[in-house]
């Protein structure tokens, strides 16, 4: 089975087969002979070139984020014989809430030319106030979060263009 | 005062440490009544009570901040003491006060102590009188914004703004330049009011690369007062601490001995009863600066318990029952060397933002020397509405290095997943070299550790092997006959599902 895997910005290529716990795994063209069993639902107990990890893996829209000891990596999964989607490099900037929490406060309005890294709103959570920043210059088009609304993990709060 | 026994203690908290006093009352025979909020059925202390009653809806001020519904279960269930925990209504003085009201025992110290002590611009006069070296500020709280802005041009930046009922690092901000006085101030009412239910704040100086070092102190109402050394507290984020140790590795005998007796002092001169932390920022010429009181039992006391075999929230219900310290000073040794971390519900990589949510596998550490003070378990929806402390890692070595070695180990075991946590973040600072030296202050997450940890190598190969895995072994046992067995269910859980069905265990 062919992938393309995309983790800290890079994409490569993926092939693996095998089965019952015994798998070669092809990484941008270099074989990797890999034990990994399944212990418990979301682990993996992988032993790679005689080294034993014991990977978390958590299921997400997209692919797997794996989180081992001492570092937690997002992996983009896609099935290379699917044709991937043009990055979109331009465009309206969405920025959304990272976790689910109250709006205390909308720092910007519609119209109003913002810094990268300037604050846009103040969300809520867990009893600390976080400071949403834009990611990128630009001008505000829209701001359809309201001062005082809850907010889930994904809400739309600023569209910076 | 003569002892008397408490036969029902009910907890005002949540959380680890609701299930921390819990644990306590067990062990020396109290019933024990946790209180909880529409959002906490589930939560563990519920679970581990001996009774629980709904206080309310979930946020915080409708429900575990609310005097009247904490007294009214009390009475219904019988308690005759009240322990708040930390957080909360535990620096609360109209909480003390309304429990001493009702006739029942507050498991801290006296309201009028409270009020004093909690008060941090009072706390900040009491400290001069006792003879304490106090950080440059104000020694008042400042309502009005131009007063704040006078104040500030008077005392130099960088400083603080902090809340004056604060705690926690909740309604803190460091203001570096005269421009960002404002949003800062700003900021920190709103958390204030929200945290406390109280906006007032004042200003002190930004010490440069300070450590912080508390001192833990411990009266009866007999007229003794010892204190329990020192915990060194400067590995923090957003003036919250993540990792505390006992001893603190820039602390000299003498020092240590000096900071103590400073402490004893302030105690004394205040007539303060049961637990209660002196903390300090020390500049770099080791001098001790007094930055407030804490009047009530730290999130950090296990490292503290572990270097004086001494355990702090039994400590803190004899006193309340009347009881006499069971030592004198000179009675209590720091022995060994004892760490703590802190596991948030928070993602490191994105600035710590908080990471709530369903706890989906955990699996704690065990072994030699392993403490885990966790307010979780697997399962669990971590909700949005309270503190992202899930949990407390403490370990006990013979020397900081062993300690170090096996808080490594420790947290290389501990695994969380569902949610981001400090986890991977704690195992990195126990690698880091200033960690390892004891050469750091309260600037190194974000200065010294930060940056070099951006750039780090990650271990992509075994994370991208893993992932494919994941996706090969999936699309596999999604197709039937081509998995390893993974679609049809197992027989034992047919086995299993038939004696259910039968009405076996």
């Amino acid at each position: 089975m062919m992938f393309d895997a995309t983790a800290d910005g890079r994409t490569i290529r993926v092939e693996v087969h095998g089965q019952d716990g015994r798998y070669t795994v092809v990484l941008d063209g270099r074989p990797l002979e890999v034990d990994a069993r399944e212990t418990g639902r979301h682990f993996l107990s992988v032993l790679l070139g005689g080294r034993s990890y014991e990977a978390g893996i958590e299921k997400r829209p997209g692919g797997y984020t794996v989180v081992l000891t001492d570092d937690v990596v997002a992996v983009d999964i896609m099935d290379a014989t699917r044709v991937a989607p043009r990055p979109r490099v331009s465009g309206p900037a969405r920025i959304t809430a990272p976790m689910p929490g109250k709006l205390v406060r909308v720092l910007v309005s519609p119209g109003q030319d913002v810094q990268a890294g300037q604050g846009l709103v103040v969300v809520e959570a867990m009893k600390m106030e976080n400071e949403i920043r834009t990611p990128r210059s630009g001008r505000v088009k829209d701001v359809p979060a309201r001062e005082g609304q809850a907010v889930e993990a994904g809400a739309l709060l600023v569209v910076v263009e | 005062m003569t002892a008397r026994t408490f036969r029902k203690i009910l907890i005002a908290n949540r959380g680890e440490i609701a299930v921390r006093i819990i644990r306590a009352c067990r062990e020396m025979g109290i019933g024990t009544v946790a209180v909880y909020s529409e959002a906490d059925r589930l939560a563990l202390h519920v679970r581990h009570a001996d009774e629980a009653y709904l206080i309310g809806p979930p946020p915080s001020r409708d429900s575990y901040l609310r005097i009247d519904r904490m007294l009214e279960v009390a009475r219904t269930a019988g308690a005759d003491a009240i322990h708040p925990g930390y957080g909360f209504l535990a620096e609360s003085a109209a909480f003390a006060r309304a429990t001493e009201e009702a006739g029942l025992a507050f498991i801290g110290p006296s309201s009028a102590s409270i009020a004093l002590m909690g008060e941090k611009t009072s706390a900040r006069r009491e400290a001069v009188a006792a003879g304490l070296p106090v950080v440059p500020g104000t020694l008042e709280a400042l309502s009005d914004e131009p007063a704040l802005a006078q104040e500030a041009e008077r005392i130099g930046f960088p400083l603080m703004v902090k809340a004056a009922a604060g705690g926690g690092g909740k309604g803190m901000r460091l203001v570096a330049r005269p421009g960002e006085l404002m949003e800062a101030a700003a900021r920190a009412r709103s958390e204030a009011r929200s945290a406390f239910g109280d906006d007032r704040v004042y200003l002190e100086r930004a010490l440069l690369r300070p450590r912080h070092v508390e001192i833990q102190v411990l009266a009866d109402t007999h007229g003794n007062a010892v204190h329990l050394f020192e915990r060194e507290c400067s590995i923090q984020r957003r003036h919250q601490k993540v990792i505390e140790e006992s001893p603190s590795p820039f602390l000299t005998p003498e020092l240590r001995e000096r900071m103590g007796s400073l402490a004893v002092a302030l105690v004394r001169r205040v007539g303060y009863v049961n637990a209660g932390t002196i903390e300090f920022l020390v500049d770099q010429d080791r001098n001790p600066w007094f930055l407030e009181m804490n009047t009530r039992l730290q999130v950090e006391h296990p490292v503290t318990e572990m270097v004086t075999g001494e355990d702090l929230v039994k400590l803190q219900i004899r006193i309340a029952q009347g009881e006499k310290l069971p030592f004198r000073q000179e009675d209590l040794v720091q022995r060994g060397h004892a760490i703590e971390c802190r596991v948030y519900a928070e993602d490191p990589d994105q600035g710590f933002l908080p990471s709530p949510g369903r706890i989906l596998a955990l699996r704690p550490p065990g072994g030699p020397g392993v403490r885990d003070d966790s307010g979780v378990y697997e399962g669990y929806e971590v909700p949005i509405h309270y503190d992202p402390l899930i949990s407390k890692l403490v370990v006990y070595g013979y020397s900081r290095r062993d300690a170090i070695l096996r808080m490594r180990r420790a947290v290389r075991e501990y695994r969380v997943l569902g949610i981001k946590t400090t986890l991977p973040f704690l195992e990195r600072v126990l690698h880091h070299p200033a960690f390892l030296s004891g050469d750091f202050d309260t600037t190194f997450v974000e200065q010294v550790f930060a940056e070099a940890d951006r750039k780090r190598e990650r271990p992509l190969e075994v994370a991208v092997a893993a992932a494919a895995l994941a996706a090969f072994r999936e699309r596999r046992s999604a197709r039937p006959g081509e998995g390893p067995g993974r679609a049809r269910p197992s027989a034992w859980w047919e086995c299993g599902l038939r004696d259910a069905l039968r009405g076996r265990p």
